[in-house]
């Protein structure tokens, strides 16, 4: 049968993020006509990679996990063949944490992370075993008991000291911008086992390696990536999504999967007009996750310990009050910070989360943040300002500008019980053939996350009848 | 609410979550074997019963449900409970 009254394409993606590019993949794979239309110049969203002065800078993404035989990213790299294209090099420890009296690392041995916790908490070391292995063969029963609990209920079952529960939950509070007090359990233990328990892994050359790879594997299986090509609407008839409007054409498609900005695609690509009152009201409530303060440093001389690690200093262990406080960041109150020395030993990553705030404070303030940045990173490296060749820095509104996430949103939504796991942001009921991948679909987040979602997504569009690797 | 009702509003959740299609899911499908639901899905089934029904699963139970049909009973058995408890003496 000639496609001549057939839409043009069985599946076009919004967004060449991970989740979109994972989606696009298993679709071409599968022989669909698949194309993902990207509004920047360079595939990857968030996991991405720049360069300046011959230093290459990852933007935000700057390390991931689920790597492990069976881990979605270590299936996705068999399914397409990516070891062929990329090398991955596993950091150890993955995570360092780092307070002014203690310090832990998590090494990919859990038995060797038990040992440095028993010397700063003898008493608390057996019990960390126990929650590892927890975590690791998760059954029903603990989910089932899970689903209503926060990481903080989690963290109280096991758990006594608070400095050491302070310290575990500082990394989850930087990668799901919330407190063990607000975040759902369910996702704090799939960071916790995601990124954490299996974290550390890094494409050799640079974040961007596994974007483009991905993006290049794509096309080898038929896919078509229109980059600077930015979405201007999702046409609706009847309650079918018909297509996308792309420089005022309409192109048309048998599905239309959307990995950007939830808001963004119900209210401009959508429009309003086709949605029932009830979710409009819904959307219109929903929180974001808080931004980023992203600070990038090129060093004059290479540095000889923890390339490769991210380091998690909390100078204090009350992770609400942080949280409060990054709400309403000004350059005088930065305090605790992820930094990250560069596997290449040549620069540096450090981020606090941060508040969208108007275009002129950052205008602002964003020298004021590069300087008060860098004054704390030398609690933990005191000479770093003598050693600094150039400094650089991403504000909220820069995060908004690349990947046109709401509010500069880190994480998607906030990933607080009430607004997760909502079936409308994943496959609305009232828009036939829409889909929505990535981490505004209120299921998951994190490149293992944002992964496991766009296999999910085509696996569900393919009638689930994806071939085993 | 009629059992058929709860029947075909259980199976629409179940096909929501598990994206098969609702004619492809019967009383007896079983979650896992049939509708590759796993331990996250089923949980997510669970809580979107719990805020569809305002009912609340005992944790124990929750790996009780492994077909369709058993689904169905439950939330049909909790709704009952939950009616009983209202009615005034």
């Amino acid at each position: 049968m000639s496609r001549a009254n057939q839409p043009a394409y069985d599946a076009i993606i919004i967004g060449s993020g991970i989740s979109g590019l994972v989606c696009g993949n298993y679709l071409a794979k599968a022989g669909m006509k698949v194309l993902i239309a990207e509004q920047h110049h360079k595939p990857g969203g968030y996991c991405t990679s720049f360069m300046r002065r011959g230093f290459i800078f990852d933007a935000a993404a700057h390390s991931f996990g689920g790597y492990r035989e069976n881990g979605i990213l270590w299936k996705v790299f068999q399914d397409f063949s990516l070891d062929k294209k990329i090398r991955i090099t596993r950091y150890d420890p993955s995570d360092i944490l780092l307070t002014p009296e203690n310090r832990v690392c998590l090494w990919s041995d859990p038995e060797r992370t038990i040992e440095d916790i028993r010397a700063s908490f003898p008493e608390e070391a057996d019990t960390y075993g126990e929650f590892v292995s927890m975590l690791m063969n998760p059954s029903l029963n603990s989910f089932a008991r899970m689903r209503s609990w926060t990481f903080k209920d989690l963290l109280d079952q096991f758990f006594r000291n608070e400095a050491l529960k302070a310290m575990l939950a500082f990394p989850i509070f930087g990668n799901g911008a919330l407190p063990p007090s607000r975040i759902a359990a369910f996702i704090g233990a799939k960071i916790f086992t995601e990124f954490l328990l299996d974290g550390g892994y890094y494409p050799d050359g640079g974040m961007h390696v596994m974007s483009k790879a991905l993006a290049e594997r794509f096309q080898e299986y038929g896919g078509e990536l229109l980059l600077s090509t930015p979405v201007r609407k999702i046409r609706v008839h009847n309650g079918k999504v018909r297509g996308v409007v792309i420089r005022n054409t309409l192109i048309e498609s048998r599905h239309v999967i959307a990995n950007c900005d939830a808001r963004q695609t119900f209210l401009s690509l959508v429009g309003k007009k086709h949605l029932p009152g009830e979710f409009a009201h819904k959307l219109n409530h929903m929180i974001p996750s808080l931004s980023m303060f992203v600070l990038y440093l090129g060093m004059d001389q290479p540095f000889l310990q923890n390339a490769g690690s991210n380091v998690w200093y909390l100078p204090h262990f009350d992770l609400e009050n942080m949280y409060h406080s990054a709400a309403r960041r000004s350059h005088k109150n930065i305090a605790e910070f992820m930094m990250r020395f560069s596997p290449d030993r040549k620069s540096i990553l450090a981020f606090v989360h941060a508040p969208y705030r108007n275009k002129s404070f950052w205008l602002n303030n964003k020298e004021k943040f590069i300087e008060s940045f860098i004054m704390h990173l030398s609690q933990v490296m005191p000479d770093i300002a003598q050693h600094i060749l150039y400094k650089e820095a991403a504000t909220p509104h820069t995060m908004h500008r690349y990947t046109l996430n709401y509010r500069g949103a880190a994480y998607g939504w906030e990933s607080i019980h009430s607004q997760l796991a909502d079936v409308d942001f994943r496959r609305p009921s009232f828009l036939q053939n829409l889909s929505l991948t990535g981490h505004w679909s209120t299921q998951g987040l994190g490149i293992p996350g944002v992964a496991y979602l766009g296999y999910d997504t085509a696996a569900t569009l393919l009638k689930r009848r994806i071939l085993p690797s | 609410m009629s059992e058929n009702t709860i029947e075909t509003e259980v199976i629409s959740i179940i096909a929501d979550v598990s994206g098969f299609e609702t004619e492809e899911i019967n009383p007896d499908s079983k979650l896992a074997d049939d509708l590759e639901i796993d331990s996250i899905k089923a949980i997510e089934i669970v809580v979107a019963l719990e805020k569809k029904y305002k009912i609340s699963v005992r944790d124990e139970d929750v790996p009780k449900i492994t077909t369709v049909r058993e689904t169905t009973e439950l939330v049909s058995r909790l709704l009952k409970q939950e009616k009983m408890a209202h009615v005034p003496s």
